[in-house]
């Protein structure tokens, strides 16, 4: 009897605290430790987007941080966020591997961590409620869709040849994109043809020395994919200066500079991956998680494909 | 035939041992792939060298004065942002000589800390490396910047004209090689910089104002990283904060595969510029003969180790030394 009455007690009490919070008489502390602010815009565009969210949300309140692209200061931060007893953690890693212990010291705490962005390693995975982020390998595999669409439209699907660019060697987004593309080209074109992959390592001038020497190499280029649009416009650039037309890039992340080639015709597609949706889906999994609902532990943000086609139902990224 | 004798290859072996492995790595890459000697390749390779060829040659002057400097590749990468982000404030005109002078007060200062306050330029240009990496992103606050009109502007002349048939990034580098190459090689300043990256005592006892020389090089290094993010800006009409990340490394083995000593006093303009050719050669050979990229960084780090050793031996005129 006396188990059964603290039981139900308890219950009470945790439905009681999450009514709380969905009521709003209670406000929640979400704590955010971020990868390196500053290094690009699609960070940066990250961190306004988060505050920004949370500023508008009366019922939370937040500890915004940034790592500075240091796994060490990561882990201090993780550390003080928990002597903080902040309410729910997210923490875009540094590191997928060294900040495991970090998470874990918080899961023993009791405190629910979120990660943003890129995932932690797998290792970590017991100690995480749920991971908020893009899909890499959809993506790389909608790059492929978009690519195999408009060869089928130019008629060259049984012919054409392709090149691919991909991001830094090691980095969990380049390997998944680079995965899902060389995946899923073969099956929906079958046909087509990778000819080479080299990386440009998230580099739009170490992407364009690339494409130069494939344009050396192969007389016969029908389309580019590059792992983002920084690296695709480095490639773009290179076809131009060398007069070859004709040639489809792809690519991912768009960008501005992708985004304006499009506008100029230049550049075929790419995906929509916004900061701002990435920043509000973290910080709305860290809420919902909080509010006891069920979360994926996956829980993907969509990122739909953009083309030249209908470009127009999508605003110019700000990065 | 029979007027060259032995000793006179030996000789100019042991002169020109640089060139000798660049011939046979080129040789080497023809018979890879044909496409490697096509001469819009060879255009484009050099093109594309120019950029890390021009911070080389400042660095060159930096390095025989007896110091190093780190800190090019985040200087490069703030010019480039400067320059990029002041073109559409003030325009091209104005943009250029803005950036140049506020890169030669980076240049100016590093000068000054090395130089007159005499600190360890190792140190020095290891902290500005960060430090100016730290300035370009207040700057921009961590934006990548863009050229609005990129249509309608003159700005990309600099990287992607060209004027005789050649790219001018090509014509800026080889312009600038030969007037520092005349400074170092032909001009009293020139052989200062040798006196004192060689034996800086002996130099300020010969009465060689030290400082000043070093405060010299320095400024040199900064007018060409200069000149190198104005190429760089010009050559995409846009940037990322980091675009000289690592640069630094990159030249500094340009310069040392040129023959120059790393503790000062020897190398030459023009062995660097082959330094850098080699360099350029190799990451674009290893593309065209297509090994997979994890095999590149090794297979490049080799051809480095054997130009070093052929100059080495060529010089010694024995494959390996008897005296351990």
């Amino acid at each position: 009897m006396k188990i059964r009455n603290l039981l139900a007690a308890t219950t009470a009490a945790t439905a009681l605290a999450g009514a709380a919070f969905a009521a709003g008489h209670e406000t929640m502390k979400i704590g955010i430790t971020q990868n390196n602010v500053g290094v690009d815009s699609y960070q940066t565009t990250y961190e306004k987007a988060f505050i920004a969210a949370a500023d508008a949300n009366d019922a939370v309140e937040t500890v915004v941080l940034d790592a500075g692209g240091d796994v060490a200061r990561q882990i201090a931060q993780m550390e003080d966020l928990i002597q903080q007893e902040v309410d729910a953690i997210i923490i875009w890693p540094t590191n997928g591997e060294a900040v495991i212990p970090a998470v874990r010291k918080a899961y023993q705490a009791g405190i629910p961590v979120i990660v943003t962005n890129s995932n932690i390693a797998e290792p970590g995975f017991d100690f995480v409620k749920s991971f908020s982020g893009p899909d890499n390998i959809t993506q790389g595999a909608r790059s492929a869709e978009i690519m195999c669409d408009k060869f089928k439209d130019m008629g060259i699907e049984n012919e054409a040849k392709v090149v691919h660019i991909t991001g830094q060697p090691g980095y969990t987004t380049a390997i998944e994109r680079a995965k899902g593309f060389n995946d899923r080209l073969p099956e929906v074109c079958p046909n087509v043809e990778q000819i080479d992959q080299q990386p440009g390592d998230w580099n739009r001038e170490k992407s364009q020395k690339v494409m130069e020497a494939f344009l050396v190499k192969y007389d016969d280029i029908d389309g580019v994919y590059a792992g983002d649009d920084n690296m695709g416009v480095g490639a773009l650039n290179a076809a131009k200066a060398a007069g070859r037309e004709g040639i489809i890039f792809v690519g991912a992340t768009n960008f501005a500079v992708g985004y304006e080639a499009m506008e100029r015709g230049e550049y075929w597609g790419s995906i929509y991956q916004s900061p701002v949706d990435d920043a509000e889906a973290a910080l709305q999994t860290a809420i919902d998680v909080l509010k006891g609902e069920e979360v994926p532990f996956l829980n993907y943000f969509d990122t739909p494909k953009i083309t030249q086609d209908n470009m127009s139902e999508f605003t110019k990224p700000v990065f | 035939m029979a007027a060259v004798t032995k000793e006179q290859v030996g000789g100019f072996l042991a002169r020109q041992g640089i060139l000798v492995a660049f011939a046979v790595f080129m040789v080497g890459f023809t018979l890879a792939n044909q496409r490697f000697v096509d001469p819009d390749n060879i255009l484009g390779v050099i093109r594309s060298s120019a950029i890390l060829g021009v911070m080389a040659l400042g660095v060159t002057f930096v390095v025989i004065s007896g110091n190093l400097d780190l800190s090019v590749g985040s200087m490069m990468s703030f010019s480039t942002i400067v320059v990029l982000d002041l073109h559409d404030k003030i325009g091209p005109a104005l943009a250029i000589p803005a950036m140049f002078a506020m890169t030669l007060c980076l240049g100016a200062f590093i000068g000054f800390l090395v130089g007159y306050l005499k600190l360890n330029s190792l140190i020095v240009t290891l902290g500005m490396l960060s430090a100016i990496h730290g300035l370009t992103l207040t700057y921009s606050g961590g934006q990548n910047m863009d050229i609005a009109d990129k249509e309608g502007t003159w700005f990309d002349f600099f990287g992607q004209g060209s004027a005789l048939g050649i790219p001018v990034p090509i014509l800026i580098f080889v312009l600038l090689a030969a007037v520092l190459g005349v400074v170092l090689s032909k001009t009293p300043f020139g052989r200062k910089v040798y006196a004192v990256g060689g034996n800086g005592t002996a130099a300020t006892f010969s009465g060689i104002r030290r400082a000043r020389v070093v405060f010299t090089c320095y400024l040199i290094s900064a007018f060409c990283v200069a000149t190198a993010g104005l190429l760089q800006a010009s050559r995409s009409l846009g940037s990322q904060n980091t675009v000289g990340q690592g640069l630094e490394l990159e030249v500094l083995a340009a310069v040392i595969l040129g023959g120059a000593s790393l503790l000062g006093g020897s190398g030459t303009i023009f062995k660097t510029v082959i330094g850098v050719l080699i360099l350029g050669f190799i990451q674009n050979g290893l593309l065209l003969v297509g090994l997979q990229f994890y095999v590149q960084y090794v297979v490049t780090w080799i051809i480095i180790i054997l130009a070093v050793w052929l100059d080495i031996a060529a010089k010694r005129g024995k494959l390996w030394s008897p005296i351990a």
